[in-house]
Parts: structure tokens; sequence; C-alpha cells
């Protein structure tokens, strides 16, 4: 993975603030990133991503592999997991995909229990997903770390992007030295690559 | 709302009105009031279109009041869809109209001697009925700015679209908002079709002239109303998800752990899920310049409804709920949102439950008569059942009955009602109180998640599976309760999680009337209501058999998961053992 990683261009752009929902279809479908794994869920947020204990306190449901999550510290996070983090649900139904919630029983069959509490350490790819209000705490964060995407991914995501936000990107950047946005829109800049590692900053 | 408004709709030279006291309901509203009704006066065995028959409309407890969240009414009968006693409740502001005007509800009785189609107007001078056959199938925003024409902009509407007059079992009653919309449906059940069978189109009410509705201690009402909106405002449901994304907040989640019911309950995943999401539709409401955050009443500090515009940025239709975009999104494999914010616009116009439909289109898909993902096809589906041609009369009367007609085994109903957008073999629990409420596959109907507070049915260890049937039915209590309030369910999540949210509510109820309800008398109150429904049901025939899933879903894997339901026959009947 690191090496397939470290071949890709790096490419970054600085955007304003207000172009943030721009890429809240992105976060749903969900981001890949580079992370170190082999961890507790726990450990993953608090240090991997650096979220403040209090915001992983907001984060009321969580679901590892497309399973609710009640036990942060007894889940581990592995190379190719995917995470998805979510602010408090309306309904009786989003109340029982709360973490360790009254009304866990009603989803047992599908909740997550971690096998093995033991994994190998090391280097890999999660695939994050945000939804909801998480989206705006998350997601500058998120696209400041940088995002693995293939190249397609990204010209399909930039292609369909409006002049004004052309107009808020301040600076594109590759691999360190600035570029031209129209090299970019015509998609000249990133030929020949099929994957990119993305990063915004907004 | 010391009166009920008795309407006989099969009285010589047309229907007559009259008003008498609450009598032996004194006391009861909303859900409570309209079970009490439907299970006293009409006969178990009737025609649900039949003269026996009696809708029921009755406002909450606190509404036509200054409290928060307090518009929600309900609507009782026998149910043409089920077979069994019916309440569905809707928002929008007629219940806070009606209450004002001093009516505990109305009650439509009797069958018509001929074919004139009637409105009826209610302000504080009384009620005028009058027959106008031009009001015949007109489509209910039509009918409503006719409606606004006759009588002006001060007025609230409960009205029936051409479903409701086709007396299709998927037809719904629908009640206008603040902006005088008729967007807001008593949508389960088909409520319509006893409306329709009773030749009234509309009921126009104004309350010009009237006050609201007076606490017996001022004092007390504001102080608690104050801790009320306190309660819900700092709540992180209440005060953030829902004022922000709505209902549809929930289609992410769903989806993420494979309960998001597909292609006619096929799978638990729909890949075009972040297209119809929440998230996505408040975003393209706000560019649009459509509402991502609105009230669907008066009084509504929760906020959880919208306006959807189209491309070009003419209004569409309200901000579709969760379970509306999943009936004709996933469930029918429909990505396109703009699609499905008109088949929201053509199920209120048409008069038609959304969830209902949705599912039947789902089978109709399954069956060939379009293909899944089709949102033309759904559209020209949905205007068939609104001309009341052939096939739209196989569809309009719903899931099963078109499952039935096209031979598709895959129905998902319970008591012949379509279920919602929450798959029950992903979340089990969810599956019990579709399987055992009395009033069919019904979402709402364990929706209350208040039992921590109420303590109905003792301590119940909710993280074993056992504890699903006992949650199951503390939930079906306190909804039951909530209903009968006329309170929003969605205060539900500061409830859930705030005692003094709680507390405060009851307090509001105790200062308006002067009583000293406890939680114990909330808990008592919802079985009071479930033992009256659930006897009618008894002496309509209904049996324990009833009381189950179709048997597909115990025996069919369901991706991604592969997991079935498995919650035991016995453990079901015991839901309502107390």
């Amino acid at each position: 993975m690191n090496d397939i990683a470290d071949k890709c261009p790096q490419l970054g752009l600085v955007l304003s603030g207000a172009m943030l929902p721009r890429f809240f279809l992105l976060f749903q479908q969900g981001v890949t990133i580079r992370a170190r794994v082999g961890c507790s869920l726990k450990a993953f947020l608090l240090e991997e991503l650096a979220i403040r204990q209090d915001a992983v306190d907001k984060i009321q449901s969580m679901f590892l592999d497309g399973r609710p999550v009640d036990d942060l510290d007894a889940t581990m996070v592995r190379d190719g997991s995917v995470l998805a983090l979510s602010a408090a649900l309306p309904g009786l139904v989003g109340a029982t995909m709360r973490r360790g919630g009254r009304y866990a029983s009603f989803r047992q069959t599908i909740s997550y229990h971690e096998e093995k509490l033991q994994c190998a350490a090391g280097n890999g790819r999660v695939r994050i997903k945000l939804f909801n209000l998480i989206m705006r705490e998350l997601g500058p964060g998120l696209l400041h770390r940088g995002v693995f995407m293939r190249t397609s991914d990204l010209m399909n995501f930039l292609s369909g992007q409006a002049e004004d936000f052309w107009q808020e990107c301040r600076e594109v950047i590759l691999d360190g030295m600035p570029s031209d946005a129209g090299r970019l829109k015509d998609g000249t800049l990133l030929s020949g690559h099929q994957k990119v590692i993305f990063s915004a900053t907004l | 709302m010391d009166k009920i408004l008795r309407i006989d709709v099969g009285a010589e030279g047309g229907p007559k009105a009259t008003a008498g006291a609450m009598g032996e309901y004194a006391g009861f509203a909303g859900r409570a009031l309209t079970s009490a009704i439907v299970s006293k006066e009409v006969p178990p065995l009737c025609h649900a279109l039949g003269a026996e028959n009696k809708l029921v409309i009755a406002p909450g407890m606190l509404s036509g009041t200054t409290g928060a969240m307090s518009g929600r009414i309900s609507v009782g009968c026998k149910s043409p869809l089920t077979g069994g006693i019916k309440e569905a409740n809707a928002g929008g502001q007629p219940s806070q109209v009606l209450a004002r005007l001093g009516y505990g509800a109305i009650v439509l009785e009797g069958k018509p001697k001929g074919d004139d189609l009637y409105k009826v107007f209610i302000n504080k001078d009384g009620v005028r009925i009058a027959a106008d056959n031009s009001l015949k199938m007109l489509p209910n925003y039509d009918l409503v700015a006719k409606m606004k024409a006759e009588y002006g902009d001060k007025i609230a509407c409960i009205s029936i679209g051409p479903a409701g007059e086709m007396k299709m079992s998927a037809a719904s009653i629908a009640c206008t908002d603040m902006e005088l919309r008729p967007t807001r449906h008593a949508g389960r059940g088909g409520v319509g079709a006893v409306m329709g069978s009773k030749g009234i189109k509309v009921i126009v009410l104004d309350d010009t002239g009237m006050q609201m509705r007076a606490p017996k201690d001022p004092e007390k009402f504001k102080e608690a109303n104050k801790r009320f909106i306190e309660g819900l405002k700092k709540h992180p449901v209440t005060g953030q998800g829902l004022p922000a994304y709505g209902t549809n907040v929930l289609t992410n989640i769903l989806n993420e752990v494979g309960g998001y019911p597909t292609y006619n309950f096929r799978q638990g995943r729909f890949d075009g899920a972040a297209k119809i999401s929440g998230e996505t539709q408040a975003e393209t409401e706000t560019k649009r310049g459509g509402l991502a955050t609105h009230g669907c009443h008066r009084g509504c500090v929760i906020q959880c409804s919208g306006t959807y515009h189209d491309k070009d940025g003419h209004y569409l239709t309200k901000q579709p709920e969760y379970e509306t975009v999943w009936a004709h999104g996933g469930n029918c494999g429909i990505s396109d949102l703009d699609g499905i914010a008109m088949l929201d616009f053509l199920d209120d116009n048409y008069g038609l439950d959304t969830i209902e439909m949705g599912a039947t289109i789902g089978v109709a898909m399954e069956a060939g008569l379009a293909k899944f993902g089709d949102v033309e096809a759904a559209i020209k589906l949905v205007h068939e059942v609104g001309k009341g041609t052939h096939l739209g009369r196989i569809l309009g009367n719903g899931t099963a009955f078109t499952a039935k007609a096209f031979g598709v085994e895959h129905a998902p109903v319970v008591k012949g009602q379509a279920m919602p957008a929450y798959d029950p073999r992903a979340v089990q629990g969810v599956g019990v109180t579709y399987a055992t409420s009395p009033m069919g596959a019904d979402h709402t109907a364990g929706y209350a998640v208040a039992q921590n507070v109420l303590k109905v049915g003792g301590d119940v260890n909710a993280l074993k599976p056992e504890g699903q049937v006992e949650l199951s039915r503390n939930l079906q209590i306190a909804t039951a309760a909530i209903d009968s309030t006329g309170m929003c369910l969605f205060i539900a999540f500061a409830v859930l999680d705030q005692p003094e949210t709680f507390q405060a509510l009851l307090d509001m109820l105790n200062a308006f009337y002067g009583l000293s309800l406890t939680g114990d008398g909330v808990t008592d109150l919802g079985k009071k209501v479930l033992s009256m429904e659930r006897d009618f049901n008894a002496r309509a025939g209904f049996t324990a058999q009833q009381d189950r899933l179709p048997r597909y879903f115990k025996m069919e894997k369901f991706a991604p998961h592969n997991v079935t339901f498995d919650v035991k026959d016995e453990d079901l009947d015991k839901v309502f053992n107390w």
C-alpha cells in the first residue's frame, strides 16, 4: 500500500470555507485515508484522527464495516476497515443505533462484535464516511489531512463543480509546487496517474 | 374542547350537524378519543366503507393552547386497508384551529343518500354544510386554492383528494400547513377512503374571533412550557439534528447498517443512498431558495420540515420525510431526488399515503409493470392512481392488493398495511412492533422512546435479546399515550434523555387541566388505549395469527448481513401481557 501511495501525486487546493458543502456527497459516500491501524477504535479516533474527547462524545453512533459499534475499546480498526460516524439520530431506530444505548437489543443481530482483540499494528487504508452534523465538524480536518482517490473519481468530482468553485479556489498545488487551475480542470495536470492523494485547505 | 360535533351524512335532506357534550368521553383527546369512540360505537364486523363505520377527527389535549409541539390531530375509524381499528395522525394547522373552536372531536357518521359531494365550514358562529359538486375529483392543492378564494386565507382545511373520493385503501386525509398548503397527511390505513365514503370532500375551519385555550393555572403552564421548550432546544436531536436535516437524516444510517429496504425489501443497501439523503436534500433545498428548516404548524420549535424547490427555484413540495424518500427512492431503486419530490407532491395532491404508494410501486416493479429505478414510470403509475384507471384502482388499494392482483409473493405487509422504511430483519425490535401493533406495520407505533422515564413494565435489560418484546410493549404504551396528548412524537427524543423535560410535559398537562398526573398515569392511559384497540381487533376477528410478519422474512436472508427475522412467535404473543 505504501509503495502505491508514495508514487501517487499529491494535489492540494486552497479554497474558501464556503465550499465545504461541495464535499458533502464525497463524505457521505466515503473517503479513504492512509492511517496507522491495528488499534482500538477509541485510539484511532483520539490519536490517529486527532479528534478531541468531547468531540468523540458527540459522535453518538459509529459503524464499523456496516455494523453499529457499542464499545470503542473492544473494537479494532484494521487495514481495509470502513468507519462511519454520525451525530445523534431521530426516531426509535435512530436511538437503537446509539453506542451502548438502551435500545441496542433491537439491532443485536447486526451489532459489531470483535472476534479477535488483537491484530497487527501498521499502516493501512481506512474508508471514512461522515454523516450529518459530523460532516461539518470533521470534514475540514479530513480534507486537510488528504484522502486517497482514484484520479477518475476526483476528476468527476471537479468537473461537476460550478464556476464559483473555481473562483473560490485560491491555490492549486501539485507535489508542493503551485500549479495551474486550468490544467487541473482540463485534466492534463493529473493525466497518466491512476490515483492521487487529494487534500483541500478550507 | 368541551363538545363533540357529530355530522350525520345520511340525514334526510343532506348532512346534519349536531354539537353535544363530551359526556363519557370527557378527558379524552387525540388517539385516546378516536379509539374510544370507534371501539365503543363502531361494530367491528361492519364494512369500513359502510354506514356503520365512523370517522373521528380529534385534536390533542393541548392543541389550541400556547403549548409547544401541540398541533397533532388524530383521525380514527375502522380501516379499509387492515380491517382493524386505525388511528393516523398529522401535523399542520387544523388541530390548533379545531381546538380553539371548542371541539374535542368531529364525528362523521352514516351513509350519504345520494352522490353529492359536501363541504363543511366551521367558525365561531357554527357549522354550515353545503353540497358542492364542482369540487368532485379536485386534487388537494386545487381544492385548497378554491377554499382560500371562497373563505379567505385565515382558514385551515382537512380534505381528501381524488383517491379518497374513489375510496381507495391507500387514500389519506390532508391537513393544511402554515402556508395553507395540503402537505400534512393522516396517511395510513385508508382513512381518506372512509371520509370519501361519507361524501365529505373538505372541512374548512376558521377560528377568527376565538381565543387561545386558557389553562387553569396560566403561570404554571407558562413556566412549564418554557422548561419544555428549553429541553427540546438543548437536546442534540430535537435542537440540532432534526432542524438541520429533517427525518431524512436516517437514509445514510439505515443504508450503512444494511437495514434500508431496497428493491422491494430484497436487500439492505442502496448504491444511490447518498444522492437522496437528508444531507443532500438539505443542501439542495438551501441552494435552490427553499427551506431546510421549517415547522409544519405554529408552535413547533423543532422545525424538522422544509420546502423543496424544483431546479428553477419554484415550490414543488414540502420537504419529503425519510419514509417517503425511502418508499419512492431506495425501495423502488430510484436515486433522483427531484423525481422523488415530484412523487411526494403527487401523493399529497391526489391524497395518498406515501409509504403505501411507494411500497405498492415497489411490488408493481417486481411484477414487471416498470423497471426498478425508472422514476418516470413511477410517476406515471401514481398518475394512473389519481386518474382512477383500472390499473390505478388496483395500485390505489395498496401493496397487499397489488401483490395479489399481479401474483407477487413478496408483499411486505402486516395486517394488510405496508411496512415502513426499516427492515425488520436488520432491526428486529422494530419487527416486533410491526407484527404486534393493532395498526398493522407501523414504525410510529413504538416510536416514543420513553421507557426509561415511564418505567413501564419495570426495568428491562435492553441489551439482552429477550428485552425486545418487553421494550416493544413499553414503547407502544408510551406512544399511545403521547398520541393522545396531541404532542408531536418527536418530543420523545428529548423526553428519553432528559427526565426534566418529561416532567415539564407532565407539568404542562397538569397546569392546563388542574390535574396531578404522574408518569404512572401516562402509562395507564397508554395501556387503556392499546387495550381498547386490541379489543376492537379481536371482535373484528383478529387472532395471534395476524400478529406475524410475512413468512418470507423468516426464511429469506437479508443482505449484507444475511439475517432473518428470528423472534419466536410465542414471544410475539407475549407483547401485550401486562
